[in-house]
């Protein structure tokens, strides 16, 4: 009775640290003309209904989510703006699809983040503004404070972590999207400046710019248009208490509940098993094994020896961030999940080029919001 | 080494060519009149606040259902949803639950001495107070660590009637 929902549309800009050539609107243009033409539909007489996802003042302005209909084709249409990472901009199309409400939806998220001169102090006005905020700080020692808790309750190393960096930085020479592909080593990681210690400078990943556009649509339509669709299996997301105060420190419950949902909805049992690869959130070091354990791809405190036995690596058992996350790619603010959906969308289509994994069916994207918030999403996506 | 790539279109100079310069300088200066706005403190928050303004006390509220106390304090219980009315005082002497050294200003600048950052949690209390460490070299601090607040002699009701946590 309800329909399968799948993408059958994808266009996106190269990711680059700046992009002083093009307006967000142009680059959105970019994007946007792309996924159609990948979906062979036009925004105003196929699409029935589009949603944005960006955040206040992240890209210099306010009220930033009602700028989109424009650049998106989407005038005199429905369109829902979301102020949340792109997963949940998703996750809404497959709510009006399943239902039965659309039978084809577009969803936008980018980034234009070098737009902002000085993101600390965005980030700052986001924490509490009589118990935190005051005492004037640089905000990214959240992270700092987060990664040493972490650290202490799983005996995941700084070492371990550092391996993160250099692989998913490595993985990024191989995705011609990604904006800080280079060959890196741990050691010129754990030498890199003293950020919020344990946190260093290359523990922490670059903004970058970019905008991505997806199509979706119900199993009818999507058999229409495309040989090649890819079906959403499970989604969930879950959100932790917004104070620093009383949220958990060591452990990504944000993202354990939300796999969990997306699981049970995916009909996953054994998640290491049943997925064949992951692009899960990095945008710290330490969050890709946070991540890992919490989505249940290996148990508490293992993810450390994972990545050191190099079962993460491209050709290593259960591949982690091929695309090279957030390290590699750079950090998109909104468009952050959404680039994980991308590049499972890539992979199962077969279309990841030099990076392409052989033989694989199923893959989960996961996304998280960012300090300072526990916050995050999941999807499952497959072949079949 | 590794590459630096530029991240700021603040370094980018032709870009600035091709806009007004006016926009330019709007986005570097600070305006005037800004944008400018107030923060209510709210019912446990004005509690929270003129306890330690008044008596240099820290103040928790507690769920009976749940039998969490939380500090800072709040009218409503985050778990079971009910409304919060025991107020209780809590001893002065925290714990740090994790801490970071910051080495970077807001502004990104490095520091010349790193700072101490903590969340120090309270025997029986869900929640804590997340604020600097002192009187301790950075090489030294430890998670597990017992702390406890110390006062400005004159106090305001602020966060920062707290000058700092010390080891005890």
């Amino acid at each position: 009775m309800f329909p399968k929902v799948a993408i059958v549309g994808i266009g996106y800009t190269p990711f680059r640290p700046i992009t002083p050539d093009v307006s967000f609107r142009e680059m959105v243009f970019e994007a946007a003309s792309k996924a159609y033409e990948d979906a062979g539909v036009h925004p105003q007489e196929d699409i029935d209904s589009f949603v944005t996802c960006q955040d206040d003042f992240e890209h210099g302005r306010s009220i930033w989510n009602m700028q989109t209909p424009d650049n998106l084709g989407a005038v005199l249409k429905p369109i829902h703006t979301n102020c949340g990472d792109g997963i949940l901009g998703l996750i809404d199309a497959y709510m009006q699809i399943k239902s039965g409400l659309r039978s084809i939806v577009a969803v936008e998220t980018h980034s234009k983040a070098s737009n902002v001169i000085n993101r600390n102090h965005l980030i700052a006005h986001a924490t509490d503004p009589i118990y935190n905020k005051p005492l004037n700080i640089n905000p990214y020692f959240i992270a700092g404070m987060e990664m040493n808790r972490y650290l202490l309750e799983t005996g995941t190393t700084k070492e371990q972590c550092a391996l993160v960096v250099s692989k998913n930085k490595t993985n990024a020479l191989f995705n011609p999207l990604a904006a800080y592909g280079e060959k890196i080593t741990p050691k010129e990681v754990l030498d890199s400046e003293e950020m919020f210690s344990p946190l260093k400078r290359l523990d922490m990943s670059p903004m970058a710019d970019g905008g991505i556009v997806m199509v979706l649509a119900s199993e009818e339509k999507a058999k229409a248009l495309t040989d090649k669709p890819i079906w959403i299996r499970g989604l969930g997301w879950c959100s932790e208490a917004p104070s620093l105060e009383t949220r958990e420190w060591g452990e990504a419950i944000y993202a354990k509940l939300a796999g969990e949902m997306a699981y049970r909805i995916a009909g996953i049992k054994h998640p290491r098993k049943q997925i064949d690869f992951a692009e899960v959130d990095d945008t710290f070091s330490y969050k890709e094994p946070q991540h890992m354990e919490a989505l249940k791809l290996c148990r508490r405190g293992e993810a450390g020896s994972m990545i050191e036995e190099g079962a993460t690596q491209r050709e290593g058992e259960f591949p982690t961030n091929v695309s090279g996350g957030s390290l590699g790619v750079g950090f998109l603010v909104e468009a952050t999940g959404p680039q994980r959906v991308l590049e499972v969308v890539l992979q199962l289509r077969g279309e990841a080029g030099g990076r392409q994994l052989p033989d694989v069916k199923v893959g989960l994207a996961q996304s998280w919001r960012g300090i300072p918030y526990a916050s995050g999403a999941v999807m499952i996506l497959s072949k079949e | 080494m590794p590459v630096e790539k530029v991240t700021q279109v603040s370094q980018t100079k032709p870009w600035y060519g091709a806009l007004s310069s006016k926009y330019g300088e709007a986005l570097l200066k600070t305006p005037e009149p800004g944008l400018y706005g107030q923060y209510t403190y709210g019912i446990a928050g004005e509690r929270f606040f003129r306890e330690i303004k008044d008596n240099a006390k820290i103040t928790g509220a507690k769920c009976q259902k749940c039998n969490l106390i939380y500090v800072p304090p709040r009218i409503y219980c985050e778990r079971c949803f009910e409304g919060l009315e025991e107020w209780c005082e809590i001893e002065n002497k925290g714990e740090i639950h994790t801490y970071t050294i910051g080495w970077v200003d807001l502004d990104g600048s490095r520091l010349e001495e790193p700072v101490i950052l903590a969340l120090v949690k309270f025997d029986g209390v869900y929640g804590g107070i997340v604020h600097k460490v002192e009187e301790i070299s950075a090489d030294n601090v430890k998670i597990g660590m017992k702390v406890s607040a110390v006062f400005k002699e004159k106090r305001e009701g602020s966060i920062l009637d707290i000058k700092y946590f010390k080891p005890i």
